[in-house]
């Protein structure tokens, strides 16, 4: 991918550029940086950076019923959070959850694209199949999976019933929910990820794997020596994409759990949902939007730190 | 693509959104003609489906029988959520001069001080009896000797029961006010003799049921008599009733005629299709299900009381739903308004259709003398059982609601230990849990409203 090597490059010249402007920044200058730069600096004030700030600012106080800061309470709604078992549950449920997605969903999807890509009669039906998640909106994916994970008419439990084996209770214990919730979104995630996955395959050339061949390499060293090294940078591009959306997963845990049972999918941007909207304690609210942003810069730090390096351009 | 054509796609999309913003988000009510020198009544609810077309008809009666006023009804989303925005949205051009909020959400309504309480209007208005409405449900929305908002859509927590299995299987039906250990017998037997096809017995992970029935048992969770006497500092949940409760479910997971369909609105869509497909042959749910479980029920559905523990008499259950409150943010000829359409609401024909339509309860006795009910008692006479239980409760502050703000949190703590306790964990460190979580947030709640 482009866009992840070029900011090192541009940033470094434009630090030298700005660093050689400021001084000879006249006024039409001025005037065309103010023009270009005022109205998106405003909208970003307005809908961006007041909004983080104000959060933070609340997230140090106490909110009463009608919402409003009352009581000043330093970092207490901090240690507050940090200190909960319940919180450093969600936590960890949002951890198992987003790794569990992310891989599932990078890999299944790999292993789709490898096999669309090959040039066989029939494979757009495939193509077709496999990406046409995509046009499935959350509300829809979540009625037909609570459908199929019902205990007394869903698919699941029909099957079982056929088959003679126990009924798992999909939506009731706290394990298996966790893994309804992670393999819905899997579904709903893969249609995207397929579709990026065999752009990128496709983009291969061909020679590559007519030299390996030649050579005599087996389509699984193929695979695994020029089919994952080529597209790096598009799984590096998708596994962040996909850590992030993890992260911000919302929807279909509202559908699906609602955040049960026993809170074991109760993830981190769920809870500051409810939190806010539900209990109207914003104080705590915020508080958690500001560790989930600390959370997600961290891991993106993380990811762009020393995935990229493993990545081949 | 050429930039010129590129410029002006754009530009028309821009066009395009433009407009279609403009048509699908316009929030001015449609008004017609006749009614443009009508005093308007935004009214702010929380009913969908067929409730909501029932609640238009109330509406558009109240509409036509009068020409001083226009109430304009807006769906606000779930009850919750309509809390926060209506607790935001105070004071400014936006805000509704009628609502109707939910149950819990009664002691933040009343500290809000957004309200006019209706006591107001009625100690004014010599036309209107508040004798009429049923004395637990009035309890419930008023405080310090006034009537704070007027009850509406009110429901009763009721036992459901296969009557077509029980016959089937040749099993006695639980009685009346029937006790856990009535109700066990029932689930056992049904499980036994329909050869483990049909589980006996569910109750839904849903704190109100807990609350239910630690109020049936006659025990306060809140301190200051549920907070009918004073904001309440502590609640305590591992008290005998909540355990006798958990205990007696545990006894019936074990014995395996129990099933646990969860928490959450998808575990009520589940036990209800459960139910209907004869999977399970009891469960408790809102009295305001019972058209749902008529309608497409191949077998005949029996109801009950809501039960109680074995060896002591039931204290009477409170009521679940919503009322109605008048906003004092507005103009006196808005709330005047505002206090005749709830007026309307409650007299005893709107109430009868109301309670045919929904499976609300009708709250004014005189509801009862309506043509509509004694036809629709005639057809089902098991549809008289949850007005029955509403009359035979005798308010008192344990019945009478729990005046505790924060009630969202805690009910999600509740939910927490009973899912814990269903999952075959120790129900007192459950419920000891649950406790210190919930003071912990009423300790918070407190400060934050300068309450001592």
């Amino acid at each position: 991918m482009l866009k992840s090597t070029t900011p090192t490059v541009v940033g470094s010249e434009t630090k030298a550029k700005t660093k050689h402007r400021t001084f000879s920044l006249n006024a039409k200058d001025k005037y065309y940086a103010v023009l270009f730069l005022g109205p998106s600096l405003l909208i970003l004030s307005v809908f961006v950076f007041y909004p983080m700030l104000r959060t933070l600012y609340i997230s140090m106080f106490l909110t009463n019923t009608l919402g409003k800061t009352t009581v000043f309470n330093g970092l207490g709604n901090y240690t507050d959070l940090l200190g909960s078992p319940e919180y450093i549950a969600s936590l960890g449920s949002t951890l198992v959850y987003v790794f569990a997605v992310t891989v599932l969903t990078v890999g299944i999807g790999l292993l789709l694209a490898n096999l669309a890509s090959k040039r066989l009669p029939g494979i757009g039906i495939f193509r077709t199949l496999y990406s046409v998640t995509m046009g499935v909106s959350v509300s829809v994916a979540a009625i037909f999976w609570l459908f199929i994970f019902n205990p007394s008419t869903g698919f699941f439990a029909l099957l079982s019933n056929m088959l003679g084996l126990p009924v798992l209770n999909w939506l009731t214990d706290p394990t298996m929910a966790m893994w309804a919730v992670i393999i819905t979104t899997v579904w709903m995630n893969l249609g995207f990820t397929f579709l990026i996955l065999l752009g990128a395959i496709s983009a291969v050339p061909t020679t590559l794997y007519e030299a390996a061949s030649i050579e005599g390499a087996s389509e699984r060293r193929q695979f695994f020596k020029i089919t994952v090294p080529m597209i790096s940078p598009t799984l590096f591009f998708v596994s962040t994409i996909t850590l992030i959306e993890g992260f911000k997963s919302f929807g279909l845990i509202d559908l699906i759990t609602k955040g049960g049972p026993t809170n074991s999918t109760n993830m981190l941007v769920y809870r500051i949902y409810k939190d806010a909207f539900y209990s109207g304690n914003y104080a705590q609210a915020s508080s958690e939007a500001i560790i989930l942003t600390v959370i997600i810069a961290f891991f993106t730090f993380l990811q762009f730190k020393f995935l990229e390096k493993r990545v081949n351009y | 693509m050429n930039k010129r054509l590129k410029n002006s796609l754009i530009s028309l999309a821009l066009i395009i959104a433009a407009v279609l913003v403009g048509i699908f988000t316009t929030n001015k009510p449609v008004k017609s003609s006749s009614s443009s020198d009508r005093t308007q009544i935004v009214f702010w609810h929380e009913l969908g489906g067929a409730s909501e077309d029932a609640l238009e008809e109330v509406v558009n009666g109240f509409n036509k029988s009068q020409s001083k006023y226009e109430v304009v009804p807006k769906y606000q989303g779930s009850y919750d959520e309509a809390i926060q925005k209506i607790l935001q949205t105070h004071g400014t051009s936006t805000s509704p001069a009628v609502f109707q909020a939910f149950d819990i959400a009664t002691a933040q309504m009343i500290h809000s001080k957004y309200t006019t309480p209706v006591q107001n209007f009625i100690d004014k208005d010599p036309s209107f009896d508040i004798e009429k409405i049923a004395p637990a449900a009035r309890s419930f929305y008023s405080n310090g000797g006034k009537q704070q908002a007027m009850p509406f859509n009110t429901s009763q927590p009721v036992l459901y029961y296969n009557a077509s299995l029980l016959k089937k299987y040749k099993i006695t039906p639980p009685p009346v006010s029937p006790t856990y250990s009535d109700i066990t017998r029932v689930a056992q037997q049904l499980y036994e003799r329909s050869g483990h096809k049909t589980k006996g017995m569910t109750v839904q992970i849903y704190g109100w049921l807990l609350e239910q029935a630690t109020t049936n048992a006659g025990t306060a969770l809140a301190n200051n008599n549920n907070g009918h006497t004073g904001i309440p500092t502590a609640i305590d949940m591992d008290n005998p009733s909540t355990v006798k409760f958990l205990e007696w479910i545990h006894e019936n997971i074990k014995s395996g005629d129990f099933i646990n369909y969860g928490s959450g609105a998808s575990a009520g869509a589940n036990q209800t299709a459960g139910f209907l497909a004869e999977k399970v042959g009891i469960f408790i749910q809102s009295s305001a299900s019972i058209g749902e479980l008529t309608a497409n029920n191949k077998d005949k559905l029996g109801i009950t009381y809501f039960p109680h523990p074995d060896g002591q008499k039931a204290n009477g259950v409170s009521i679940g739903g919503a009322a109605l409150w008048i906003s004092n943010d507005k103009p006196k000829a808005v709330q005047q308004g505002a206090y005749e359409f709830a007026k309307y609401a409650l007299s005893p024909a709107v109430q009868a259709q109301w309670q045919k339509s929904t499976g609300y309860l009708a709250l004014n006795k005189d509801s009862q003398k309506e043509k509509i009910l004694k036809d629709l008692y005639a057809k089902n006479p098991e549809a008289k059982v949850p007005g029955q239980q509403l009359a035979d409760a005798k308010p008192n502050y344990v019945n009478s609601g729990i005046l505790l703000e924060g009630m969202q949190v805690t009910r999600q703590l509740e939910e927490v230990a009973m899912e814990e306790s269903y999952n075959g964990g120790d129900i007192h460190k459950a419920l000891k849990k649950a406790t210190k979580n919930v003071n912990q947030n009423i300790t918070i709640s407190n400060r934050a409203n300068g309450y001592k």
